[in-house]
Order: C-alpha cells, then sequence, then structure tokens
C-alpha cells in the first residue's frame, strides 16, 4: 500500500507537466534557435500573458458551472476607454477607467447571470455583442493608441523579465491559494456540483458568483493595458476569438466544463503548453493556419483522454458500490 | 395554459419586431424600397436556414459553436467543384452532403466520447479553420457563370430570389416537422431530462447524431448562398457566423438549457438580426454601432424572457402547493 | 480515490504519448507543403539570403499576383521566399507581429510587409531593423522611421485622380455634370491601412476642385463604407449600398470600391440585384485586378464599365528586387534610383520608391491582363 501510494502521488499535473517537457524538447531538438532564454522569456512568455491572466478568474468560473464568453471584448472596451481618456485625465484617469470598465462589464455579467438567472452562455454572449459594439461604437472603428502608461505595462522589464511575466507570477500564486487554500475555492467547487445544496448550507451564492464574474472583468481591465502596450494600438475586432483561446487553456488544464471538477495549477500547465506551441510552431515556421489544426489536435486529445478517464472512474465508483452491496 | 403564455411571448417578440419596421418606415427613407427589401431578405435566408438547424441542436440542450467554420469549408468545398463547372443543380446535394459528414462528426464527437458540445464543437472549430489553408491558399477565385447562377440569375417571376424560396420552403417543413412529427417529440424530451428520455426508450446518442446531421444539411444549404454570392469564395466566409445564429436562437426564446424553443420565435428573432445592419445604414447612422445595437436587443429580450419564465414558474410553483 | 489517481496518470502519460507523434506529424506535413522552400535553403547552405514577406492578408487576386512576382525575383536572384500572412478574417495587426516575431527570432535578412496598421507595427519593425534585420514596406506604407524602404505602387495623389476619373468619366458620360450633381459613396477596408486613408484623403481634396466639384460624399458617416476584409461582410455590406443607389437627390448615383475586395463585391452584388438600379443613371468602378472584374466589365447590363489598378506581379517583384539590393549594400536608403531587373531603373526619392502610374482598364483592355 504505501508503495503504491507514491506512485499514486503522479498526478494528472505532473503528467500535463510531462507532456510540456516532452513538446519543448522535440521543438527545440527541430530547430535549436527555439532555446535561446530571450526568446522564451520575450516572445513565447510574453504573447501568453493576457490569455494567462484572464484564465484564472476564468478556471473559477468554470468550476462554478459558469463560463464568460465576453471576456475578450471587455479588455478591448477597457483598453480603449482608457486610451481615448489618457490625453484629458492623464495616467491616473485612464488607469482608474480602464479598471473601472473592466470591473462594471465583469458585474453586469454577474448580475446577469446570478441576480436576472440568465444562463452564463447566453449572458455572456449577449454581452460580448454589447462590449463589442460599444468599442466600435466608441472607437468610431479605428485604432486607439498606447499612452504612457500602458506603454509601460506592456514593456518593461525587471531584472531582465517583462513587468507582465512578474505580475502573471503573483496573480497565479494568489489565484492557486484562493481556490485551493480558501473556504471561497471550496464553495466555487460546491456551486458546481451542486448549487442549490451549497445554498442551503448558508452560502451565498449570488455573492459568489458576482464576485467572482466581476473578478474576471477586473483582469480583463488589467490585461487591456499589457495588451495596448504590447501591440500600440487596439481596434474593436482585437478581442475576437480571445475567449476561445482562454477556455481552451482552461478545459485543457483539466477543468470540466460541467462544472465542479478543476484545478489552478492544471490551467497554468494548459497556458504553457499552449504558449510552446504557439510559439515553437512560429520558430518552426510552419504557417499559422496549421498552428490552428496542431491546437485543436491537442485539445482533442485531451478531450479524448478526460472522457476516457471519466469514464473508467465512473464504471470503477459503479463497480464499487455494486461490491459494498453484495457485501451488505 | 403554458401553451398561451408561450404564444404571447413571441407574440411580444413578433410586436416588437413590427414597432422597428414602423420605425424604419417613418424614418428611414427608401429602406421598403424593393431592392432593399429584396436584398436583406436574402440576408435572412441563408441566416434563419442556418439557425433553424441550430434551433434544433440547442433544444437537445447541445450547442455547436464550429458552425461558422463548418460552412468555411463546406463553402471552399462547393468552390471547388464550382471551378470545374458543376452546375447549381449538383453543388446544393453536395454542400448538404458535405454539411451533414462534418456535422455528424460533431455529434458523434459529443456522443461517443460524452464530451459537453460547446467544448467538443471548440476543438472541431480549430480543426474546420485549420485544415482549409492546407488544401487552398486564402482563395478559390474567378469562378465560372454557373456557380454564381443562384445569386445572379436565379429569379423567380423575375424577381424573387430562388434563395428565398428555398428559406420558404425549409421554414415551412420545419415548423410542421417540430410540430407533428415524433422525432421532435423526441428533441424536446431529451432536452427536458436527458436520463428520462433515456428511460422511456429513446435511443438518445443516435437522436443527438441525427439532429447533427439534419442541421448539417441546413447548413450546408446556407453556405451555397453564402458561397455563391459572388466569383470569389475565401477560406473565411462563415466565419464568426455560428454567434449570430445562436443570437437568433436565444432572441427568438429559446431557452440554451434545451427542452423549449419553437421555430417560429427563431423565424422572428432572425429577421430581427437581419434588419439591424441595413436598418441603421438607412438611419443614416454609422455602421460602427450596429453590433452594440444587436447586443442591447439581446439582453433586453433575454432579460424579458427570464424574468417571465421565472414568474410563470413561481405561479405554477405556488399553484401545485 | 487513489485509484482513480493512478488511472488518471496513466490516461495522461496515453494523452502524451499521442501528443507528441501527432505534433511531429503534423510539422512534416508541412515542410512538405513548402519543399520548394525548404529544399533550396538546405542544397545551398545556411549564409543564403532570405527574404520575407508579409501581405495584409494571404489568398486573395491581389496579393497573389504579388507573390507571383516575388516568386519570379527571387527565382531570379537564387534568394529563398517565406510568404505568410493572417486569413482574410484575421488581417489584423496582431496577427502581423505575431508572425514577424517568428522571423525575427529566425533571423531572416529582409522583412517585406504590407502593414495594416502603420502606426501599430513600428516599434515590431524597429525591433527587426535592431536586430540587422532590412525592412522594406510594399504596398502600404508603415511610419516612416520603422522602415528603410517604401515600395510604393503608385502616389496617393495618382491613385485618387485615377479612380475619380474613372468615376466622372462615366458620369458624365451618363448626363451628370456641374448642373446635375451626382452623390458618391466609397467602398473602402478596414479604417486603419495608410493607402486607402490616403487616397480618402487625397479624394476628399480633390473633390474640392472645380474639375470635381459635381461629386458629392454627402455623410461621411454613412457613405463611406468599412466592412473590413472579410468577404461575407463586403458582400453584405455592398448589397447594402447597392439598394441604395438609384437616381434622385437621397439616392447614391456613384460608388468606388477603394480595395481590391469591395470593387468586384459592387459588380457582384449589382448582378445579383432583383431589381437593379437603371445602369444608365449609375456608376460602379474601383481598384481591383482585371481578373476579378472580368465578368462584370464584359457584361452589357452592368454600370461596372473600368477598373483601376497597377502591375501587381511588379510591385511584388520590385520589393524583393529592393530588399535583397539592401542585403548586399547595391542600394541604401539614400540611394537616388534602383536597377530592379527587368525592370530597369526606378527613381528613389525620400526612401520611397514609386512603382508607375495607375492602370486603368475596360472592355477593350481587360482581356490583355492575366492577374
Amino acid at each position: 500500500m504505501n508503495g503504491k501510494r507514491k506512485i499514486l502521488k503522479f498526478t494528472f499535473n505532473k503528467a500535463l507537466f510531462g507532456i510540456w517537457i516532452l513538446i519543448f524538447a522535440a521543438i527545440a531538438l527541430k530547430n535549436p534557435s527555439f532555446l535561446s532564454a530571450p526568446y522564451i522569456i520575450n516572445v513565447m512568455l510574453r504573447n501568453i500573458v493576457e490569455i494567462a491572466i484572464v484564465a484564472l478568474p476564468m478556471t473559477l468560473i468554470i468550476i462554478t458551472g459558469g463560463i464568460d464568453l465576453s471576456v475578450g471584448n471587455i479588455m478591448v472596451l477597457a483598453a480603449m476607454l482608457g486610451g481615448i481618456s489618457a490625453p484629458f485625465l492623464g495616467a491616473g484617469g485612464a488607469i482608474m477607467i480602464t479598471l473601472f470598465t473592466g470591473l462594471v462589464c465583469g458585474f453586469v455579467n454577474g448580475i446577469l447571470i446570478a441576480k436576472i438567472k440568465i444562463s452564463p452562455m447566453v449572458a455572456t454572449l449577449a454581452t460580448m455583442f454589447l462590449f463589442l459594439g460599444l468599442g466600435r461604437g466608441i472607437s468610431k472603428g479605428g485604432s486607439i493608441y498606447s499612452y504612457g502608461f500602458s506603454e509601460f505595462m506592456g514593456n518593461t522589464s525587471i531584472a531582465g523579465i517583462p513587468l507582465q511575466i512578474w505580475l502573471f507570477l503573483l496573480l497565479a500564486a494568489l489565484f492557486v491559494v484562493i481556490l485551493s487554500r480558501s473556504i471561497l475555492g471550496r464553495a466555487l467547487y460546491g456551486i458546481g456540483l451542486n448549487s442549490d445544496a451549497v445554498r442551503y448550507a448558508g452560502i451565498n451564492t449570488e455573492k459568489i458568483l458576482i464576485g467572482i464574474y466581476t473578478v474576471c472583468g477586473l483582469m480583463c481591465g488589467l490585461v487591456a493595458f499589457i495588451w495596448l502596450g504590447r501591440f500600440t494600438s487596439i481596434k474593436y475586432d482585437a478581442g475576437i476569438g480571445f475567449n476561445m483561446k482562454v477556455i481552451t487553456i482552461v478545459v485543457l488544464g483539466g477543468t470540466s466544463i460541467n462544472g465542479g471538477i478543476g484545478d489552478m495549477k492544471g490551467t497554468i500547465l494548459g497556458t504553457l503548453i499552449i504558449a510552446t506551441l504557439n510559439s515553437g510552431l512560429t520558430v518552426l515556421n510552419i504557417p499559422i493556419d496549421i498552428q490552428t489544426i496542431v491546437q485543436g489536435s491537442v485539445l482533442i486529445i485531451a478531450l479524448i483522454s478526460y472522457a476516457i478517464i471519466n469514464e473508467r472512474t465512473k464504471r470503477k465508483t459503479v463497480v464499487k458500490i455494486n461490491e459494498k452491496e453484495e457485501l451488505i | 395554459m403554458i401553451n398561451k403564455k408561450a404564444l404571447t411571448s413571441e407574440a411580444y417578440l413578433g410586436l416588437f419586431l413590427m414597432l422597428i419596421l414602423a420605425v424604419l418606415g417613418i424614418w428611414a427613407k427608401g429602406f421598403y424600397s424593393i431592392n432593399n427589401v429584396i436584398s436583406l431578405l436574402n440576408a435572412y435566408s441563408y441566416i434563419l436556414i442556418a439557425s433553424i438547424g441550430m434551433n434544433m441542436i440547442i433544444i437537445t440542450s447541445n450547442i455547436d459553436v464550429s458552425t461558422g467554420a463548418l460552412i468555411s469549408v463546406v463553402c471552399i468545398v462547393i468552390a471547388a467543384f464550382g471551378k470545374i463547372g458543376l452546375p447549381f443543380g449538383l453543388l446544393l446535394p453536395i454542400a448538404m452532403l458535405a454539411g451533414v459528414i462534418l456535422s455528424t462528426l460533431n455529434g458523434l464527437f459529443i456522443t461517443s466520447l460524452k464530451i459537453p458540445a460547446i467544448v467538443a464543437t471548440l476543438a472541431t472549430t480549430q480543426i474546420f479553420q485549420g485544415v482549409l489553408p492546407l488544401v487552398v491558399e486564402g482563395s478559390i477565385y474567378d469562378l465560372p457563370a454557373s456557380f454564381t447562377w443562384l445569386a445572379f440569375d436565379a429569379k423567380l417571376f423575375g424577381m424573387i430570389p430562388l434563395s428565398l424560396f428555398m428559406c420558404l420552403i425549409v421554414t415551412v417543413v420545419f415548423i410542421l416537422f417540430m410540430r407533428y412529427s415524433r422525432f421532435s417529440k423526441k428533441l424536446y424530451a431529451i432536452g427536458n431530462n436527458r436520463t428520462g428520455a433515456r428511460l422511456s426508450g429513446i435511443n438518445v446518442n443516435k437522436t443527438i447524431v441525427q439532429t447533427y446531421a439534419i442541421a448539417g444539411a441546413l447548413f450546408g444549404i446556407t453556405a451555397v448562398i453564402i458561397a455563391t454570392a459572388g466569383q470569389r469564395v475565401t477560406t473565411t466566409m462563415g466565419s464568426g457566423l455560428e454567434m449570430t445564429f445562436i443570437a437568433a436562437v436565444v432572441l427568438g426564446g429559446t431557452n440554451t438549457a434545451g427542452g423549449s424553443g419553437r421555430i417560429f420565435g427563431t423565424v422572428i428573432g432572425a429577421l430581427i438580426l437581419a434588419v439591424i445592419a441595413p436598418a441603421i445604414n438607412y438611419l443614416g447612422i454609422s455602421p460602427n454601432w450596429s453590433d452594440a445595437i444587436k447586443g442591447t436587443i439581446i439582453i433586453v429580450s433575454v432579460v424579458v424572457s427570464t424574468a417571465k419564465y421565472r414568474k410563470r414558474k413561481r405561479k405554477l410553483c405556488m399553484s401545485a402547493e | 480515490m487513489r485509484k482513480r489517481n493512478l488511472k488518471k496518470c496513466m490516461a495522461a502519460l496515453l494523452l502524451g504519448a499521442l501528443l507528441v507523434p501527432s505534433l511531429l506529424g503534423c510539422s512534416k506535413t508541412d515542410t512538405t507543403v513548402k519543399t520548394g522552400v525548404d529544399s533550396k535553403t538546405e542544397e545551398s547552405g545556411k549564409k543564403e539570403v532570405i527574404v520575407a514577406m508579409l501581405p495584409k492578408f494571404k489568398g486573395e487576386n491581389y496579393f497573389d499576383a504579388c507573390k507571383i512576382g516575388a516568386e519570379e525575383a527571387a527565382d531570379e536572384l537564387g534568394i529563398t521566399l517565406f510568404y505568410d500572412g493572417p486569413s482574410q478574417d484575421q488581417a489584423t495587426n496582431q496577427k502581423q507581429v505575431d508572425i514577424l516575431e517568428g522571423w525575427i527570432a529566425q533571423k531572416v535578412n529582409v522583412i517585406i510587409v504590407s502593414p495594416n496598421d502603420p502606426t501599430a507595427i513600428a516599434p515590431t519593425l524597429k525591433k527587426a531593423q535592431a536586430a540587422g534585420i532590412k525592412v522594406v514596406t510594399f504596398d502600404a506604407d508603415a511610419q516612416e522611421d520603422a522602415r528603410d524602404l517604401f515600395v510604393n505602387q503608385i502616389t496617393a495623389e495618382a491613385a485618387a485622380k485615377g479612380l475619380l476619373d474613372a468615376a466622372a468619366r462615366d458620369l458624365k458620360e451618363k448626363g451628370y455634370g456641374d448642373s446635375q450633381k451626382a452623390n458618391i459613396a466609397l467602398v473602402s477596408s478596414s479604417g486603419t491601412d495608410a493607402n486607402q486613408t490616403a487616397w480618402q484623403a487625397a479624394m476628399n481634396e480633390l473633390l474640392a476642385t472645380d474639375a470635381y466639384k459635381f461629386m458629392v460624399i454627402k455623410n461621411e458617416e454613412t457613405d463611406v463604407y468599412f466592412p473590413g476584409t472579410d468577404e461575407t461582410k463586403v458582400n453584405s455590406e455592398c448589397a447594402t449600398l447597392i439598394s441604395r443607389m438609384g437616381e434622385g437627390e437621397d439616392k447614391i448615383q456613384a460608388a468606388i470600391g477603394l480595395s481590391s475586395m469591395a470593387t468586384p463585391a459592387l459588380g457582384a452584388q449589382y448582378q445579383s440585384a432583383s431589381s437593379k438600379p437603371n445602369k444608365d443613371k449609375v456608376s460602379l468602378t474601383g481598384l481591383a485586378t482585371p481578373n476579378a472584374l472580368k465578368t462584370y466589365i464584359k457584361d452589357e447590363g452592368n454600370p461596372l464599365n473600368t477598373g483601376v489598378l497597377w502591375n501587381c506581379m511588379d510591385l511584388g517583384y520590385l520589393a524583393v528586387q529592393s530588399g535583397y539590393q539592401l542585403v548586399t549594400g547595391d542600394i541604401t536608403s539614400d540611394s537616388s534610383s534602383i536597377e530592379a531587373g527587368r525592370l530597369g531603373k526606378k527613381e528613389i526619392h525620400d526612401k520611397m520608391c514609386v512603382l508607375g502610374d495607375a492602370l486603368v482598364f475596360d472592355v477593350t483592355t481587360v482581356d490583355g491582363f492575366d492577374y
């Protein structure tokens, strides 16, 4: 039993980690220029940071059985309002407005879902159109350009590592703790598994739901600076497809879209895998379209294996119950 | 009693549509010119045909976010056949077949591996999108006149585009189908209570795959209308359309949780969405506001219908007590 | 519970085993797709010049024609050409930056780019320059300090004049003029492209002059369309525009397509309109490759009679030639002319090399082109 226990500690996350190493090694073997530290830090990690940061609160949302399709457009809207106000209000005002926009958008999602009880997909689908449209209307379809603070957020390095990566590390640690070590984290799993039961246990589920959607919006506001700084401009359509990229990472990390199952560390590993694939395939000079196929295949393989696992565990549990019944 | 309520919910939507159309009649000069109405209805026809397919999928409590990419694939397939001069009469069945095959793959993927539809179709979206550029670089162009026949020449009475006529047939057939066929009863049963449906002897997986197959045929028809609009077919003809289809279904009062919803609601929902873009151009509003208006309309209608649904539920609970 | 974990990690290992070959398999299939390029690199060793070309988007008559010219130049010079770009519905700055970053990491020698957004792409281009890569813009310009040379197909003034002349001639034939004004509409691209923006500005200037005064853009908000580069969207917005055309004050009499996607769409949507506006009273024209307009120009019943363009293949050819010569040192940013292979000598002013004048084609000349 003891020996077995040791093997058992080799968890799913470690397997994901192994896969990441394998992909990484395969790409590095094919093109050694991939292995340069500046490339890995300044391109591979820097390019995924926006998606990675939003994936953290998205993991919480998906664990509760929800989803947020509007994330990319919240980011764009926040970046735009900040960029437009920067010349008038200065950096301080722009920062406030960007974060506030994210917060409000997330809050609206939360209210629609928790209070009015619209299903998360429909609610965020509708707000997705709304935020996209507001961004488009306000910017008149043109580009909004970067300003001092976003420039700083997007292009500063501390100790040779871009600021946004430090930021991600900090947030990742925070979210890992929230999900795995706090009462709130346990409540989130509870809501995903059986919302009614949690509510009867005296937990205010509505408040929690509004809270996590608001946090998600706030994070979108935060990455708005980084995105705007990194690309120096933003257009209303920049957020299209962003939602699916975030969801891909979360699902790849082992979080069940049905809620109740999931792990923040898995999401982080999922981020690394997608980052490596994206940049690695670019280095191998594989056209950008084929990268989509590879990503799709990775997701499918992950889904299939999760499905197999779930099926087996289910069968196992059934067998166990049967055994018990026989014993009785 | 429930029936009556559901009817009024659609009636509200219909009234709302009437209101929009009346406003347009007063303020948008020239909106009701035959030319504009027909071109609007042409866009409407392809949105509606695919939305009906989407509606069936959503009734079973599933969803398909790969529709846009799927339509892009079908567009390229028929463009390849169109390039060698195949007539419309062959292109349509080819498109429907291609749609059925791809959509059935989605269905099988969802049912056999028990993967939630949204994630499964998210993955296939990426495959569909990625496969195209392997086969064609960007677009197939300089297509012959036989290819654009549907858009350029196929007019009934020299006036009504054939695509609109196709849409009418599809709509009528499916309204009747969803109302009277035994198959449709299965869809609602599955959407309402999957386990219950299985226990009552419905082959749930088979039915879902069949639903996806039927929807695939409809997506194929939509693809034909989109593809033949010009002499060039790109690899991204359908991208983003899935959200419009889902929006039309949701706007039409179908709950994404499944088990409810009628084709007639979708008919109105799709029309509202199709009217918005040209309407604001005629009203002199910058097209940049079209998405915001679309979003607002969807939110309002969803909030209203959810509120009504909850009220009804509460009433039912109370009367039960 | 623990047994579940065991199963989990076994399945995860299985997943890994499946994943890696599929990844390698994918990259393999791709090398076979691109063998033309790859085998060449291997043959002549690594010191060869690599030219990387990035269009606004891939797969459309216009940029495909540019690519043919670029390939011709690359073959002639014996250099390697990379060609990649965003797909049409994603013709955005982000996608271009993603591709560029990959190329910078691979240390290509020259980057030839047609930016979707001139300001937004500048930092990335500067990064390339800092890495010792020569940067050439073609088709559309970037910020001036972010590139070594701009290969311009046509000056904005010449393009605007070519387009307005084509429309004016047609309108005058149809009875419009100083006594009867004509409302015109423009179908641009996405709103941030440097060339369309410059052309539109030049057109506005020309419209204020006496010769073109009879043509009016009534409402900039609704009469200048920015459908982007997505085919379905371009088609549906052009359909709305066509339905607004016809005789009378509140209708539009002429539509000019400013992108090679918009103009054929105008022709196609006119063709498919049910009650067509009178072809003797409205006019359609714009930029597009001759092949894309052939059908409509030849069709008597379609008011699209002329198209405007330049030689795209020459544009691609000239871009690659000048990029190569920047690397070899045959020319620098300060040179006043370039000896561009089959095109002969082309002048360079202010780091800009102009290909030539607008080419107007109609029913008599359209068959003479094949791109």
